[in-house]
């Protein structure tokens, strides 16, 4: 019925199986959004944050969001700044994912803050020195230039593109996508840095507080370092998912083994910063502060030493390994076990990042603050992964988001 | 950062507790309310959720029967300087809603600007920043109560103690009708300060030889809160007890406080 | 069909970039800002002109000086009243929160008829002539009927013209059971009739006194006028005066005070021995006051003319530091220190009181700790002890009794006091209910409360309740609804704390006489009316003698002709001081002897065999292994009125958590109990049990269960009502032989995991 609609020389389900899914997401949606309204409404005691835990689930989903997506910018980098021009294979994909992801992360922002209609002022105010004030600019930015790389994406689909006007945009646009790929790209580091500034510029807790140059905590590039490091890797990941789903390859091999390579050397390079710095912070910066490392992992019943473990270990140097050697990258389990890994490794740092350095008792007669979320922050955190499942299902099916496809599946 | 006015010398208004004295009845805390119009709810027992301004806590030496001894502290917004100026909040404020005034040292915050991001309730060690998560609401009859000195905050703000700024401004007000340029050390106290019985609180201009904060900051049993971590509030404690000065901080095992050198 | 695409297309573009463009947006965008800054609902309090008004609140019973800010007609805050003797510029935090209280929701608005069943708090609002005549009718007809002595009148303290009116109004009706409220002043007050020959309250000179033993008083925690005790406290620490706290548990005041010496509850008035046993045996006592202005120090003859031993061969022979160190669990060492320390001092002062003194305690107690006044000589001198005269400025003409009235008046005390069992106490009250439920017909027919509320703050809350059951008919005065209120037949509220003139004498403990006033802050709010007025006009509607002993047009006439020429200094200034100067030692003492009576009368009989040993206290312990004893906490007000929202705020979670209270315990204890910090557990007493929440405390000694007072109100608005339990419900009176006191400081319980 849709028939009209979707790309040539590729072949999509039927429109009912279509809709049953996206009516089974779409509830799930549904219920996201209500949550988000009984917060409008009813204000931010629907959640279980406190005056301790001012920062919560939805600051890490925002924060985790905004660093699996740098896959967009960084892929964007790589095709049009390095010149890695088999990556055209991949970007529209890795585009949608960022657009997504910075979608998701300012809607969760207009719900996060406790007076959505007047968060404006964070421009009309703006604080220079704030690192929040910084994101909200390069966050809102790069969403603008996320969307113009999208939008010729949109004009590709088979009606739209057959407007002339539309055509000539479209065409003319991708002229000048490295242009925005650039700005993309400029924004990004700052953006990424920036949130990770936000936890290591709070010189009054000791577990976020790093030391760093001029005025950018470590955390800052450490960052942006691992955005690009893990972002490519969430990308390779929602490809395979979209693979399995449609049951089709939908990328060649070396072009997801080079984004993998990438992503793994940058890994790689990340842990060992990373590893730096946690050594630098944990021998120095805490200890000038009158605190050993292991005053952070101990005497709360969640946070053991564990969690480092599994952040730089597990998500990090294993990841890194296998995606560096040839050998264990080329092996489909294996590297996808390291992507995951990967994902989880970028996702509990933001995690400890956010969540670890409001619960660590700063003066010394105060207390662990435990949180767990409210049902409703819970809601509107699987909002964003519903409607981003329902963007890229309508991505899939109506527009030709992989120029692979069709000769990687041909259709008689 | 406000600069100050050229007529008048910059002030630091700060504070020194008598934790000696504290007996931690808590007047402090219900003058504060009195005096700010802090809202108060059916529930008021989960703390992390209860705007007190000033909060008293309850310090431990956490030995054993009968060494047991316990020590009470209140604690303010310590209106911290940090390094000229930029106090943990102040700094990650995006919307310049909380600035810190070189004219009095006053940590200021703008309640009808501030847009409810709680970057500066993360940024506080101290726990001085409320969220207001729900709307103020007085029973039927009760808002008779409200003082028009301060504003009633709406629901998605963050507020904090102000060093009862207004009672700051009424002073210089009268000052200014009787042709004086200064306001002198007995007409500008905060509310907790006027409220303590045990007269445990003194509230003045730390800058000021004159004023009694001068010289009881240099007690060498007053310390503050966190000083390693370079915040420099303006809130000094005194007290005699060793465990309790070393509660104030976070130490290692081999250093000893008054030992350790900070950054202001 | 592409041609109308497109054009809707651009259509639908140039009405969006139109939009962008236009100032539409931007303005609503600005608008909704705006509009969030003034909701509606969020109140704008209102501005006008500011002024104060100097009244004495009287929701505490030390009487807080306060000044009021007020908007026009609005009350908005309450500081301390610069200048006020004893709390001077301050007060306490009930009295801080006071607005609250006028302001609130539970302040009863018009008088009030019971509808429902009796404590089941339905009630119908009715006229005040309906209700006044309802009242004056039942106490006409039981008057009639030759029952006037079964009228009763319970009141929360005995002085000032309000309770006098009461005090006078059944006198002329003919019953004598005018009751107050217990109190550790109920202690001081028989204390000094037997020891001192004096009617008198007590008055310690604290701020000059440099050594300070308390024997378990809460110094800090609502002892004696709050602000007043905080600003001693403080002066102490600037004075380096020593204060040694003997207490069971870490109190603040053990925490604040020098020297923190647990002790085995119950056991302070032999500490008191043990230290009197070292003053005495070390020759440290005060010979001039001992041997000059003392009786019965050394042998002395009883009527018989029998030899009997002295107080010092009784405290030699018995009391020694290994003995008393075995009893109470104070190494010997220490008692002997303390106890030269204390000789030693220049103006060294012992007090005694548990907690806040909500409950007197055994007479033994104040005997031993006030010997220990006498030994070091510190009675009526500066920095000591002082017998203050009650307050005398209440000189109304000794009413005219009927027939009626002398015969009921001399029927004996429903409560016992007054009796020959109980000759120097003035009040039971805390015997009341036992004597109802004994009782086939309900000894008190009619029952008026005002300011007092016997059904919370009573112990064994239950048996109160029983007996209230049981009287006929119940009249409240209060203002703000309490338990005892909602017990009652007829509520003819009272005008608020500060809606109202009283005159408010002496605040607790002070060292000089003080009367206060309490004025009108602002206008009664409700249909409400002055008590004093209320009384009044109740007799004037009994007639007769009645009548004519009240000859006041109303309250306010009353008490203007009551304080005579004070009336306008106390409205000048709020307050009057009698002039007072403490008679010498020669002149200081009314015993037959003109003495310092060291071994009263009564009491030396009793304890020549047995001596003192601690109060036992209910319950067997092999059903109830711990003992669980009532704390006073500061930020909890235990008296009759409860906390104001605000101070519910201050209220540590480690006391109360949503409606759940914490009790404290000892690591030891709760690890044998298999208890762990915050758990849920059952407290239960031979009284009753109930459901708490566990706090592991290191400072309390293992065995104790603590359990803070105040909780558990059974009325009042949402902020306080039904948010832990009344410690009262589980724990009974333990009558004090030779005193009738209530001597219980605990009762045997167990704690068991819920």
């Amino acid at each position: 019925m849709d028939s009209a609609l979707i790309p040539k020389g590729v072949q999509r389900c039927s429109l009912g199986k279509f809709t049953l899914l996206i009516a089974v997401v779409g509830a799930v949606l549904l219920w996201g959004v209500y949550a988000m309204l009984l917060c409008w409404i009813k204000g931010l005691n629907q959640t279980n944050m406190n005056d301790y835990y001012g920062f919560a689930l939805w600051i890490w989903a925002d924060l985790a969001v905004i660093a699996l997506g740098g896959g967009a910018f960084f892929t964007g980098f790589l095709k049009y700044i390095v010149g890695k021009d088999e990556l055209k294979n991949i970007i529209n994909y890795a585009v949608l994912i960022g657009f997504i992801c910075y979608s998701s992360a300012l809607l969760i922002l207009a719900i996060d803050i406790g007076q959505p209609l007047r968060g404006w002022f964070i421009f009309w105010h703006a604080n220079v020195h704030s690192m929040l004030t910084e994101v909200a600019f390069c966050l809102s930015c790069y969403f603008a230039v996320l969307t113009i790389e999208y939008i010729p994406l949109i004009l590709e689909n088979r009606q739209l593109n057959k407007v002339p006007f539309f055509h000539h945009l479209a065409h003319n646009m991708h002229g000048i996508m490295a242009v925005f790929a650039a700005t993309g790209a400029f924004l990004s580091f700052f953006h990424q840095g920036s949130l990770g500034g936000v936890s290591g510029v709070l010189f009054g807790r000791p577990f976020g507080y790093r030391e760093g140059v001029f005025v950018w905590p470590w955390t800052f590039f450490l960052f942006t370092w691992s955005a690009a490091a893990y972002g490519p890797s969430f990308t390779l990941m929602c490809t395979k998912i979209l693979e399995k789903a449609s049951g089709k390859q939908l990328v060649k091999d070396n072009v997801v083994d080079l984004l993998a390579k990438i992503s793994g050397w940058m890994i790689l390079t990340y842990i060992i910063a990373k590893i730096a710095d946690t050594l630098y912070w944990a021998l120095v910066t805490a200890p000038a502060r009158g605190h050993t490392l292991m005053d952070f992992y101990s005497n709360n019943p969640v946070y053991g030493i564990w969690i480092l473990v599994l952040e730089i270990v597990l998500g990090g140097i294993i990841p890194a390994i296998i995606l560096v050697v040839p050998g264990t990258r080329r092996n489909g389990y294996l590297r996808m076990t390291a992507i995951i890994l990967g994902v989880i490794g970028v996702s509990v740092n933001r995690w400890v990042m956010v969540l670890q350095v409001m619960a660590v008792p700063v003066m010394p007669f105060d207390f662990w603050a435990m949180y767990y979320p409210s049902w409703q922050e819970v809601a509107t955190t699987i909002l964003p992964v519903a409607y981003g499942i329902i963007l890229i299902a309508l991505s899939y099916r109506y527009l030709p988001i992989f120029p692979q496809e069709p000769e990687l599946n041909p259709v008689d | 950062m406000k600069k100050a006015a050229d007529h008048t010398k910059p002030k630091r208004y700060g504070m020194v507790i008598d934790l000696d004295k504290c007996t931690g009845c808590g007047a402090c805390m219900v003058a504060c309310f009195a005096e700010n119009n802090i809202p108060f709810k059916k529930d008021e027992s989960e703390k992390l959720l209860s705007i007190t301004w000033m909060r008293v806590y309850k310090l431990s030496n956490k030995k054993k029967y009968p060494d047991t001894d316990i020590c009470y502290l209140p604690r303010p917004c310590m209106h911290c300087e940090g390094h000229e100026g930029h106090s943990p909040c102040v700094s990650v404020c995006p919307a310049t809603v909380t600035d810190y005034s070189t004219e009095t040292g006053i940590v200021s915050q703008i309640y009808t600007r501030c847009f409810g991001c709680r970057y500066c309730m993360a940024a506080c060690p101290y726990h001085a920043r409320y969220f207001n998560w729900w709307d103020p609401v007085w029973p039927k009859g009760m808002e008779k109560m409200l003082s028009p000195d301060v504003s009633v905050r709406m629901r998605g703000v963050v507020e904090k103690c102000s060093f009862c700024y207004h009672r700051y401004q009424r002073a210089k007000d009268k000052a200014y009708v009787e042709g004086r340029t200064d306001v002198e050390e007995e007409e500008y106290q905060t509310a907790c300060t006027q409220a303590c019985p045990a007269r445990a609180i003194t509230f003045g201009d730390l800058n000021n030889p004159k004023h009694k904060v001068y010289e009881l900051k240099q007690d060498p049993h007053a310390f503050r809160l966190l000083e390693r971590l370079g915040t420099n509030p303006k809130v000094y404690y005194v007290s005699s007890r060793e465990w309790v000065r070393k509660s104030g901080d976070n130490y290692l095992k081999h250093e000893e406080p008054g030992h350790i050198a900070t950054k202001h | 069909m592409k041609i109308d695409r497109r054009s809707f297309l651009s259509l639908g573009l140039g009405v969006a970039a139109g939009s962008v463009l236009s100032p539409l947006p931007w303005k609503l965008t600005d608008d909704l800002s705006i509009w969030t800054q003034t909701w509606p609902w969020t109140p704008v309090p209102k501005d006008g002109a500011v002024h104060y008004v100097h009244s004495v609140s009287t929701l505490c019973s030390g009487g807080c000086g306060i000044q009021v800010r007020k908007v026009d007609d609005r009350a908005i805050k309450i500081e301390g009243m610069e200048g006020y003797p004893g709390s001077d510029g301050k007060a306490c935090n009930q009295c801080l929160a006071g607005i609250q209280k006028l302001y609130g929701p539970d302040h009863i608005q018009t008088p009030l008829k019971r509808v429902g069943n009796r404590g089941e708090g339905r009630f119908a609002p009715i006229s005040w002539d309906e209700a006044m005549s309802m009242v004056a009718e039942q106490l006409k007809k039981l008057r009639t009927e030759g029952k006037s002595q079964t009228l009763g009148c319970v009141v929360e303290r005995e002085y000032g013209t309000i309770p006098q009116l009461f005090k006078r109004f059944a006198k002329v009706y003919g019953s004598p059971n005018f009751m107050t409220m217990p109190s550790y002043l109920d202690g001081y007050e028989q204390i000094f009739k037997i020891m001192q020959g004096e009617e008198a309250i007590p008055g310690f000179d604290l701020e000059n006194a440099d050594y300070i033993l308390s024997f378990g008083s809460g110094l800090v925690e609502g002892w004696g006028s709050a602000p007043r005790m905080f600003q001693a406290n403080s002066l102490w620490k600037e004075k380096g005066v020593p204060v040694v706290q003997f207490e069971p548990r870490l109190s603040n005041t053990a925490a604040k005070a020098t020297q923190w010496v647990p002790i085995n509850p119950g056991a302070e008035a032999i500490l008191a021995l043990g230290l009197a046993h070292v003053i005495i045996k070390e020759n440290l006592f005060h010979y001039d006051f001992v041997n000059r202005y003392s009786a019965r120090f050394e042998a002395w003859e009883d009527g018989q003319g029998t030899e009997q031993k002295g107080f010092k061969d009784r405290v030699l022979d018995r009391y020694d530091p290994r003995y008393v160190s075995r009893v109470t669990g104070v190494p010997s060492s220490q008692i002997e220190k303390i106890a030269r320390e204390f000789a030693k001092a220049e103006s060294p002062i012992a007090l005694c009181g548990r907690g806040a003194g909500h409950t007197p305690g055994a007479i033994f107690e104040f005997h031993a700790v006030h010997a220990l006044n006498g030994l070091v000589g510190n009675i009526n001198r500066k920095g000591g002890v002082w017998a203050l005269p009650k307050p005398d400025y209440i000189a109304w003409p000794e009413p005219a009794l009927d027939e009626v009235a002398k015969k009921g008046g001399d029927t004996p005390r429903v409560d016992g006091a007054g009796t020959e069992t109980y000759p120097a106490a003035s009040s039971l009250t805390h015997r009341l209910p036992a004597m109802i439920n004994d009782a086939e017909e309900s000894p008190i027919q009619v029952l008026l409360v005002h300011g007092a509320n016997p059904c919370y703050c009573l112990p064994d809350t239950e048996t109160v309740r029983a007996a209230f059951e049981k009287i006929p008919c119940i009249v409240s005065f209060a203002s703000h609804m309490d338990e005892t209120a909602l017990m009652a037949d007829l509520i003819l509220p009272d005008h608020g704390h500060l809606e109202k003139y009283q005159d408010v004498p002496a605040p607790e403990g002070l060292s000089v006489p003080v009367i206060g006033l309490a004025r009108p802050v602002v206008a009664p709010l409700y249909d409400t009316r002055h008590v004093g007025d209320t009384v009044i006009q109740l007799a004037k509607a009994m007639g007769g003698g009645m009548a004519d002993s009240f000859p006041w047009k109303n309250y306010e006439e009353c008490l203007r002709k009551t304080l005579g020429q004070h009336w306008k200094t106390m409205e000048e200034k709020g307050w009057f001081s009698p002039d007072f100067s403490g008679p010498d030692w020669n002149e200081a003492f009314e015993t037959p002897t003109r003495n310092f009576v060291f071994i009263p009368e009564r009491y030396g009989k009793d304890t020549e065999e047995a001596g003192v040993s601690p109060i036992e206290v209910e319950g067997d312990p092999i059903t109830f292994p711990m003992v669980m004893i009532p704390f006073d906490h500061v930020r909890i007000a235990a008296g009759p009125v409860g906390n104001a929202p605000f101070v519910m705020k201050t209220i540590e979670d480690t006391l109360l958590r949503d409606k759940d209270i914490f009790v404290q315990v000892h690591p030891k204890t709760a690890g044998k109990a298999g208890l762990e910090e915050g758990v849920l557990a059952v407290l239960s007493t031979p009284k009753g049990s109930a459901k708490v929440r566990v706090h592991v405390y290191d400072g309390i000694q293992p065995g104790l269960v603590a359990v803070p007072r105040g909780l558990g109100r059974g009325s009042g608005d949402e902020f306080m009502a039904d948010k832990g339990v009344n410690v009262n419900r589980l724990i009974g009176p333990v009558e004090d032989p030779v005193s009738g006191l209530n001597a219980a400081w605990g009762i045997r319980a167990n704690l068991t995991i819920a």
